[in-house]
């Protein structure tokens, strides 16, 4: 890429430098209406860097959080942030405007790549003038209220999020290393290669999209492509069809609709290689019907927002389980005092990885407390090896993970026990009657008048969509352990019974 | 179209939306064919379901990029009114 000598190196940078001089002029991205190779990608990234720095005022320590849907302008605007010596914070597209605020106070926020649309409704305070990035998205500035609370580590090239508790999701911090290591480890885990082309439909700032093809694609020389319009399965499989896809990254709703009656041609498929699902358990007879349908076998990823990816399955004929270690992954199964021992022992799934994070800026000591002397990650998922091979069975921790985003139930619960009339009130993760994960929330009210619609809507107006219960149930009470913590299978036998009743 | 096709056809939507939200919401609830899906906690999740079943139950390709205006998803009346037209119904 000429002139980057004018520009910010780093990790990161570096290895995209890398695959843009290397693969000048293959195809790079492709989404909405054009086409870039890696010589106009790298053009676009360069322009950009600059047009950054002149819209920031200044080149470092900057922090531009992105608050965006997949698209071409979210490769660029995220390297070119890097180029600029700023730092990207990937948001939640879905965030509300009062966790964009948390983190502008915790982690600071310069500026937001927003669409268009969505900055013009942005009601947070001390906007500054948009500045246009292509037709539909801008860097909207945020005059600066301050210091942030917390202080970034040096290394720091990259920070995302998990939910976290009372509206504020935690910061997780990445060094370059760390997002180039699980770059590199993806490629070379998967046999990823300059021919691969990767349609990923998850959302970028989700860890799955984001180790699985933003800058891994680009270090095999392969093509990234978007989808514009929602992932439905008819305009999935042409593009699947008209692009030779070889790889999909999805989540298991699609998979479940591509194999419900009516769902695509499997000729139209036939380019695929790798079908990749995460975010939530893929069910298994899904698993079955989508092989059985396109011969093709579904690989169940597992990641872990903290530690970057862990496994995959290389194996298209292994049908159970989520795989070996990846490259620079290693797992370990700790068995708790209660947990039979043996060959396939079951217990807590500890992760070292050569891609984790640093730790979550705005949660000083939360990271490394589940960090053991071995830099071991204790995940909070339950699990066995067998073969080699990772078997999740549950999870040791109280989170609700609803299409692949954690949310802590105290969340909910705080903000409901804050209406008037309520009493008591649990939140547990649950099922709709299609099998997705939703948080299921038992209120107990002193108010007669305290009904669902209003408990819904206090939910709606102060948490993200994600995180409104899915289902609203009222008792008399909440049965609970002599020392207060909610007995939630009791809980759900007592609400079966009197669904049944 | 006549009163007792579209009678028919918003009750085969409403049945759509309530497999599309897995239950979540009750056909109780469905049953104001002009309540906005929104405000009843039909979530993104939902939507995606109910496109996938509107396009295979009624034959239709609904393409969200070529709608400006997407309020004809917010009712299962709106739902209808834009299903009648683009199946070229309309009396």
């Amino acid at each position: 890429m000429s002139g980057t000598d004018t520009l910010t190196r780093g990790p990161i940078q570096d290895a995209m430098t890398d695959g843009l001089d290397c693969h000048g002029p293959r195809t790079a991205v492709v989404g909405g209406s054009g086409v870039l190779s890696y010589a106009e990608l790298g053009e676009r990234i360069h322009a950009a860097a600059r047009g950054l720095r002149a819209a920031l005022g200044g080149g470092v320590s900057r922090h531009v959080g992105f608050c965006l849907g997949n698209r071409p302008e979210y490769v660029i605007l995220y390297f070119a942030t890097l180029y600029a010596g700023a730092l990207p914070l990937l948001l939640d597209a879905n965030f509300n405007t009062g966790e964009i605020e948390a983190i502008r106070t915790d982690c600071g926020l310069d500026a937001l790549v927003i669409e268009r649309a969505k900055a013009a409704g942005l009601e947070v305070p001390g906007k500054g003038e948009p500045v246009p990035f292509g037709e539909e998205v801008v860097l909207l500035p945020l005059i600066p209220r301050g210091e942030p609370l917390f202080e970034l580590r040096s290394a720091t090239q990259v920070c995302r999020f998990t939910s976290g508790t009372t509206g504020r999701p935690k910061c997780l911090e990445f060094s370059g290393h760390a997002v180039v290591s699980a770059a590199r480890n993806w490629v070379l885990g998967t046999g990823m290669t300059g021919e691969d082309r990767t349609l990923c439909l998850a959302a970028l700032s989700n860890g799955l999209a984001f180790n699985t093809s933003l800058l891994s694609t680009f270090l095999a020389g392969g093509e990234l492509h978007f989808l514009k319009g929602s992932p439905l399965t008819r305009p999935v499989a042409r593009r699947i069809a008209e692009s030779g896809i070889t790889r999909l990254v999805a989540f298991p709703t699609l998979y479940r609709n591509f194999v419900a009656p009516g769902g695509p041609d499997p000729a139209a498929m036939a380019s695929l290689r790798h079908a990749i699902s995460a975010g939530a358990p893929l069910w298994p007879d899904v698993r079955e019907e989508f092989r059985s349908r396109y011969g093709l076998d579904i690989s169940d990823y597992y990641g872990i927002a903290e530690t970057g990816p862990c496994t995959f399955e290389r194996d298209a004929g292994h049908h159970s389980g989520l795989g070996e270690p990846l490259p620079g992954a290693e797992i370990r199964i700790a068995p708790g005092p209660d947990d039979p021992r043996g060959p396939e022992e079951v217990g807590e799934v500890l992760v070292r990885t050569a891609s984790m994070a640093s730790g979550y800026l705005n949660h000083p000591g939360l990271f490394e407390e589940r960090v053991d002397a071995e830099g071991f990650y204790h995940s909070g998922d339950r699990g066995r090896l067998v073969d080699g091979r990772l078997h999740l069975v549950g999870r040791t921790q109280d989170h609700i993970n609803v299409a692949g985003r954690k949310i802590d139930p105290t969340e909910i619960v705080a903000v409901v026990s804050a209406l008037e009339g309520v009493e008591d009130a649990v939140a547990f993760p649950d099922e709709d009657l299609n099998r997705e994960a939703l948080v299921h929330l038992v209120v107990v009210a002193s108010k007669a008048e305290l009904t669902k619609a209003a408990v819904a809507e206090a939910c709606r107006s102060r948490l993200a969509p994600y995180k409104v219960p899915g289902r609203i149930s009222f008792v008399k009470e909440i049965p609970r352990t002599g020392i207060g913590k909610p007995r939630i299978a009791v809980l759900r036998e007592q609400l079966n019974a009197s669904a049944g009743s | 179209m006549n009163d007792d096709n579209l009678t028919a056809m918003k009750k085969r939507v409403q049945r759509l939306v309530y497999i599309a939200a897995g239950g979540k919401i009750s056909e109780e609830e469905l049953g104001h064919y002009d309540t906005d899906l929104r405000t009843i906690g039909l979530d993104s999740l939902g939507y995606l379901n109910l496109l996938e079943g509107l396009e295979r139950t009624f034959g239709v390709a609904i393409d969200l990029d070529q709608e400006e205006d997407h309020s004809f998803l917010h009712t299962i009346d709106n739902i209808v009114r834009y299903l009648v037209v683009q199946r070229g119904e309309a009396a």
